[in-house]
């Protein structure tokens, strides 16, 4: 999972967007390098918001609640599946029962001391076969608390290789209720050597494949890089370091374009299946033979044949927050 | 998706007949599946419906629209694993961490003895809406949706989207296929110790000590046909005429019928 910083340039309705000043700014900025696409891209997104935070308040010395957003999100240089990121519930529900010593990490990170107004967030990722279903679900079944406000795209955005870095930019059109531009959207994303990309992904089956990356697309060479650490060697704050560190490269980077943009970078949770990832290589590094007797092939189900597996189910996670971040329109 | 179906009751002495017979009238062996089911209720808010406040931001339109969603249904929702019989009555994948905390060095882990690990449970959302009204033929016909979850705990992200979690069965049953006919042939099964458990369990205890929750111990038997498109008349109406040549072949076997609506209610109150 690379280590990625997302850029928004909002316009006006019938405005030109910014896509073409970034692109002449990047030529202009690195000389040296050959600006020609290496590739398309393109998002979805569908936000949903509570139903109930959109009825104006009757009550009005009663402070608006904070609103709760779901958000559907694909990408399409993470094909394996889609995003889903949403509010945690205003009161969590009890629970009274500590089966579950280990809970959750929260919203505590270390990345990013800056807390932002809006509630914590749950990150989930489903096939892709199921994305579209879950959404229809949302709207016909829960419309008492979920009622989706719009739809976002990048239809057509093309893909730069800039030095270490590459660069995703593109037009973001509003697809639903009615069609319009927003702005323009840019994802930088690092290529150069990262501790991030010397944490095996770990498989279904519980082995880990060293320098797979299956998410990030830049091939980084782990092993030519010099980077071949054993899961003793990283620590949790390395991995704080290393995001702080590529996120004021990304900076400098967007700083030398001279463009003004929303950003999101460092935000709430960034990084937390990194970590999730490392603790679970320190687990399985630290015992013996640990893993779970998989059982390849399990009684089947009524519901169906198992999905195809998902090499890597939670790449893609950051960038899918900073993308989210920056199109989540109050409204 | 729409799914249509047919019912019957399996008294338990004709259970092993009827195995036999949809056997042969499918060409194949009845595939043994064990589910895990969770059910989850949607929640809101109390005293939030059918507020109206003042509507100076809001078009009344919108306002309108908005009191109709917050007045709409609501439904309990499954979320439904496969799980294998070495499953139940089994530990969970021992960890070095807490064996060294174990205070009984005795027992040395067996690495081959099997293990159940809740973090790695795949998990299915299965939603059933009530069965439509007023149906012309005469099969339980409604609409549904299934769609496969992160696997592990999924409590955390059915909370963030609105459910919490009431409580959990099992299915056991075997399954066959006719064309585009599913048969399952199944019963429920209770968990022992009741249902003070407020989490799915991460572990399941021995199928034996699983309790039957029709005492007598009858099945029942599903013959259901999902359809991609319910709004496309023709192929619904195919897929009921199908259910209905099965009703016929198995005539002297059992009673296929459409289920009592109000009793597949899945719509929260």
């Amino acid at each position: 999972m690379p280590i990625t910083g997302v850029y928004f340039i909002p316009s006006n309705p019938n405005a030109s967007t910014a896509l073409q000043v970034i692109t002449e700014r990047l030529r202009a900025a690195f000389p040296n390098e050959e600006l020609t696409p290496i590739g398309r891209w393109g998002l979805e997104q569908k936000l949903l918001r509570d139903t109930q935070g959109l009825l104006p308040s009757s009550n009005s010395n009663k402070k608006p609640s904070n609103p709760r957003y779901m958000q559907f999100l694909s990408l399409t240089h993470y094909p394996t599946h889609g995003f889903i990121y949403t509010s945690e519930p205003e009161k969590p529900i009890p629970v009274p029962n500590q089966n579950q010593t280990q809970g959750a990490p929260g919203p505590v990170n270390a990345i990013a001391p800056d807390h932002s107004p809006s509630p914590p967030m749950v990150m989930t990722t489903i096939p892709p076969s199921s994305y579209g279903t879950l959404f229809q679900h949302f709207t016909y079944a829960c419309q008492p608390f979920w009622s989706h406000r719009f739809t976002l795209a990048v239809p057509n955005g093309i893909v730069y290789e800039v030095g270490d870095f590459r660069v995703r930019l593109g037009d973001v059109r509003q697809t639903f209720p009615t069609a319009r531009v927003r702005g323009t959207v840019v994802e930088i994303e690092w290529c150069g050597p990262s501790v991030v990309e010397a944490i095996p992904v770990d498989r279904e089956d519980g082995s880990f494949d060293v320098g797979v990356g299956a998410g990030g697309d830049c091939d980084v060479d782990v092993e030519g890089a010099g980077i071949d650490l054993a899961s003793s060697a990283i620590e949790e704050s390395d991995i704080d370091a290393e995001y702080a560190a590529t996120a004021s490269l990304i900076r400098e980077f967007w700083g030398r374009l001279g463009v003004e943009a929303r950003e999101a970078i460092l935000i709430p949770n960034v990084g937390r299946e990194v970590k999730d990832r490392l603790r679970r290589w320190k687990k399985a590094g630290s015992g013996a033979d640990t893993r779970a007797d998989t059982k390849v092939d399990k009684t089947g189900s009524v519901v169906g044949e198992r999905a195809e597996e998902d090499p890597d189910p939670w790449s893609g996670a950051d960038v899918a927050r900073q993308f989210m971040e920056v199109l989540r329109f109050n409204r | 998706m729409h799914e249509q179906s047919l019912f019957a009751s399996v008294p338990v002495h004709q259970h092993h007949e009827l195995l036999q017979q949809l056997a042969g009238l499918t060409a194949m062996q009845p595939r043994h599946c064990l589910e895990r089911r969770l059910i989850f209720k949607a929640y809101r808010k109390p005293g939030m419906a059918g507020r109206i406040g003042a509507s100076q931001d809001l078009q009344q339109g919108d306002l309108q629209r908005l009191n109709k969603m917050l007045n709409g249904n609501m439904y309990y929702t499954q979320v439904v694993g496969p799980v294998s019989e070495s499953d139940f009555g089994s530990t969970a994948p021992v960890d070095r961490d807490t064996q060294m905390a174990g205070m009984d060095d005795s027992k040395p882990y067996d690495s081959s003895s099997p293990s159940y690990d809740y973090e790695r449970q795949p998990w299915k959302l299965e939603f059933r809406d009530i069965p439509e009204a007023g149906t012309r033929s005469a099969v339980t016909s409604r609409l549904m949706s299934s769609a496969t979850l992160p696997r592990g705990d999924v409590v955390e992200a059915m909370n963030a989207w609105g459910y919490h979690f009431i409580t959990e069965y099992v299915v056991e049953g075997d399954m066959f296929v006719l064309n585009d006919i599913a048969i399952f042939l199944h019963r429920v099964l209770h968990y022992p110790g009741g249902d003070e458990s407020s989490l799915p369990r991460r572990q399941l205890p021995a199928l034996k000590d699983m309790t039957l929750f029709e005492k007598s111990g009858s099945y029942v038997l599903q013959a259901f046909i999902i359809v991609q498109d319910g709004s496309n008349q023709e192929t619904m109406k195919t897929a009921s005429q199908h259910l209905f040549g099965l009703r016929e072949q198995l005539k002297s076997a059992v009673l296929l019928e459409q289920a009592d609506r109000l009793s597949l209610d899945t719509r929260a109150k």
